[in-house]
């Protein structure tokens, strides 16, 4: 497994196994405004501006080609063959396993325990998409190399770069949440662990995911490996959300220093280009992976999905 | 109404009622006078305090914003008549003149149009703050209830206002796409896990919600709104001829900002710093990294995207978020040799410092750089081909964060500058006062 594929192993791939059914409606229903690009050699997607009219030009065409790779825009347009008169783009959030910069494995690609992992960070960003942001039109993507999430939600796919940015920086925790706050008594100090709802919620959960898949070859800024080894050593503590106790073992400045650096790491669990970009081609769920020999491919259950049980195309099982 | 939102369907048959007539700005308004005399909080001892017309009023407007954000003597008794609701209906008249001369001169991305909008912010939250407590609810939940007419707020319909930095989601309590107002519908949401914080739910609204994320909105929304308006009446002008007394009003403003522009243009920091050779000392640490070339993923991005605009930008045309005029390379550089012998080398360099060298396996990247700097894509500097694309302005602070984390490593200047070319301007700036 994550091999590359061969050409005639991608032959086989898209002549027996791969069907025009497996591409999500998403994607068909809107198959005409949308731009395709492919890699037809491994060296990235350079024949783009591509246009189906119906989901049976493109089936012929990946019949046909067989291509290294396939991708399709996340933006709809109206001239999608010129990129022009652009309409809408779907919100995306991207987190690939081999980039998340708190990895508990030390695997040089990608193994099960990263994929798990970027699972798990997949599952908290669309909780938060549907509970505090209430978007409902979302699809999970399993890339080959990881997750991608995609919203359809009208509301959204009209946003522009800059709120994209911030809705990114939401779901992450990539802001750290004010302390102090006023009201016609006076001013108040208030942790963010102390408050369970809104932003502050958010961020608490993300810092606690992040504190928890900690290593001691883990780097964070400004922190050094004694305050990253206090942190190991007390992270027990979070578990029964004892916080403040946890704060306390670790200094408050010492405190203030390890949250800073998590606010910051956690701008990389989820490639930020790819959502503020409006106009990016995103690998086509049902294609090949070629470089991992994995099927990109629409997660209906993020629960019960099982990558090297689902993603993994038959060729795959039958090499020797 | 009118008064908190000139905006306001009161505020709009305000202007219809007075007709609209811009040749009586000048003439002497008894009305405004008497009234402006009659506030007791009013200092009256200098006629030069009280205005007396309709462009006088605007002209005050602006001037207590400039004085009030950057002179330590600001006294507020010049001003007084601001805050008293005597004036309300002058106070439209002149809100609508100052953002129409503004639109039909400026536009909406200028930087008169900006402290405009900041202008009218500032006056909001300002006579909001003279209320009563029970007044001020009042007034900013009905305020409120006309500017967002459904029963709940989702937050997307803000979405303009976390575009443009007005507003940001984390301030907001959101629960289902909701922006949560209402202290019945805190309570449902979260009144039982606050308490088993141990902390009084009630207290726990007041803190985040109360009035403060109302008024909050309804400030930010009235900005944008004027915005828009500005915005609105600029498009007209494409069709219909700009009235001279507009201009004129607009040259006045004009000439109040840049009086303390020093002051007002704070955030970016540095008077107009002209071209001259580059100063590496003087660079902010993420450009001082870039140059050391990247190591890991992201090579095309730091020295394209990123270093290519700003060595341009800070050699050639330092002050360009400053001025709102556009310049290409040429206008600087006429036959190109600064950025064919200065530029050019060092972002070279850069690439070349990159592992692997950028142009050993992308040598097309080259290409790029030109096109960046607005010479559309061909292999040299041809200036028979300037303008076939544009000369890309440097990067925000913001889009290095979000696209090329590992280079932002903040330090003290950092904290008051948007755009890292404004970190280079603002320590030439200081470099030269020092001396």
């Amino acid at each position: 497994m994550f091999n590359p594929a061969t050409l005639e192993e991608r032959r086989i791939y898209y002549r027996e196994e791969w069907d025009i059914k497996q591409v999500p409606d998403f994607i068909v229903n809107s198959v005409e405004n949308r731009e395709f690009g492919f890699d037809h050699f491994g060296r990235g997607p350079n024949d783009r501006y591509k246009v189906f009219n119906t989901p049976e030009y493109l089936k012929r065409f990946m019949k046909s080609k067989t291509p290294f790779a396939a991708y399709c825009s996340v933006a709809f347009y109206e001239k999608p063959r010129k990129r022009d008169g652009w309409i809408k783009s779907e919100l995306v959030f991207d987190v690939d396993a081999k980039d998340i910069p708190i990895r508990t494995c030390n695997c040089e690609n990608v193994c099960e325990i990263c994929l798990r992992e970027a699972k798990e960070i997949i599952s908290s960003i669309i909780d938060t998409l549907k509970g505090d942001l209430g978007l409902n039109n979302i699809h999970l993507v399993y890339s080959g190399r990881g997750y991608h999430i995609r919203v359809l939600d009208e509301d959204v796919m009209e946003m522009d770069s800059d709120v994209r940015s911030h809705i990114l920086k939401y779901v992450v925790g990539a802001d750290l949440p004010k302390d102090k706050y006023d009201d016609s008594d006076g001013i108040y100090n208030l942790e963010h662990f102390s408050i369970p709802f809104g932003y502050p919620k958010v961020f608490t959960e993300r810092v606690k995911y992040a504190i928890n898949h900690l290593t001691q070859d883990s780097k964070l800024d400004d922190v050094n490996a004694k305050l990253l080894k206090d942190v190991l050593t007390n992270r027990n503590l979070l578990d029964r959300d004892e916080w403040g106790l946890f704060k306390t073992k670790i200094g408050p400045l010492r405190y203030k220093k390890v949250v800073k650096a998590i606010t910051s790491l956690n701008m990389g669990l989820v490639d930020a280009k790819v959502s503020i970009d409006l106009k990016r081609i995103l690998r086509l769920p049902s294609s090949l992976h070629s470089k991992v020999s994995m099927r990109c491919m629409e997660v209906k259950n993020i629960d019960a999905f099982d990558p090297f049980k689902e993603a993994v195309p038959k060729f795959v099982w039958e090499r020797k | 109404m009118s008064f908190i939102n000139p905006l306001s369907d009161e505020g709009k048959r305000i202007v219809m009622e007075d007709g609209g007539n811009l040749d009586r700005i000048y003439d002497e308004n008894s009305q405004l006078i008497d009234i402006v005399y009659s506030i007791s909080a009013q200092e009256t001892s200098d006629d030069a305090f009280i205005p007396k017309n309709y462009s006088d009023l605007v002209i005050k407007r602006v001037e207590w914003f400039i004085e009030k954000k950057s002179d330590p003597d600001y006294k507020h008794k010049k001003y007084a008549y601001l805050f008293h609701r005597e004036i309300t209906k002058m106070d439209t008249i002149a809100f609508y003149i100052l953002c129409q001369a503004i639109g039909v001169k400026f536009g909406p991305n200028s930087r008169e149009s900006r402290a405009v909008v900041e202008l009218q912010g500032q006056i909001i939250e300002n006579r909001l703050e003279e209320l009563l407590i029970s007044e001020r609810t009042e007034i900013t939940q009905k305020i409120l209830n006309n500017l967002i007419v459904q029963d709940k707020i989702k937050w997307t319909q803000l979405a303009d206002l976390v575009s443009s930095k007005k507003i940001s989601l984390q301030e907001l309590v959101l629960k289902d796409g909701n922006v949560i107002l209402d202290r019945e519908e805190f309570m449902e949401h979260f009144g039982e896990i606050i308490k088993k914080t141990n902390r009084p739910p009630e207290k726990m609204y007041d803190v985040f919600i109360g009035n403060r994320i109302k008024e909050l909105i309804i400030i930010k929304m009235i900005m944008q709104n004027t915005e828009n308006y500005i915005k609105s009446v600029h498009e007209r002008v494409k069709i219909i001829e700009p009235n001279p007394i507009l201009l004129k009003i607009a040259d006045k403003v004009s000439e109040v900002l840049s009086k303390e522009m020093r002051y007002y243009g704070g955030v970016s920091g540095g008077g107009t710093v002209k071209a001259s050779p580059l100063n590496v000392d003087l660079f902010p640490p993420c450009i001082k990294s870039a140059l050391e070339g990247i190591k890991s993923g992201g090579r095309n991005e730091v020295i394209v995207l990123f270093l290519t605009p700003f060595l341009s930008y800070a050699r050639l045309n330092p002050s360009v978020f400053r001025s709102n005029a556009t310049l290409k390379v040429s206008d600087v550089d006429p036959d190109l040799k600064i950025t064919k012998n200065e530029i050019l080398p060092m972002i070279y360099d850069a690439a070349d410092r990159c592992s692997p060298p950028l142009f050993d396996d992308q040598p097309q990247e080259k290409i790029n750089i030109n096109a960046k700097l607005g010479f559309g894509m061909h292999d040299d500097l041809n200036p028979q081909h300037e303008g076939e694309t544009t000369w890309y302005t440097p990067m925000s602070c913001e889009k290095v964060k979000l696209q090329m984390p590992a280079l932002c490593r903040p330090d003290e200047t950092c904290k008051s500058i948007g755009n890292p070319l404004s970190y280079y301007t603002r320590k030439i700036w200081q470099n030269k006062s020092n001396k």
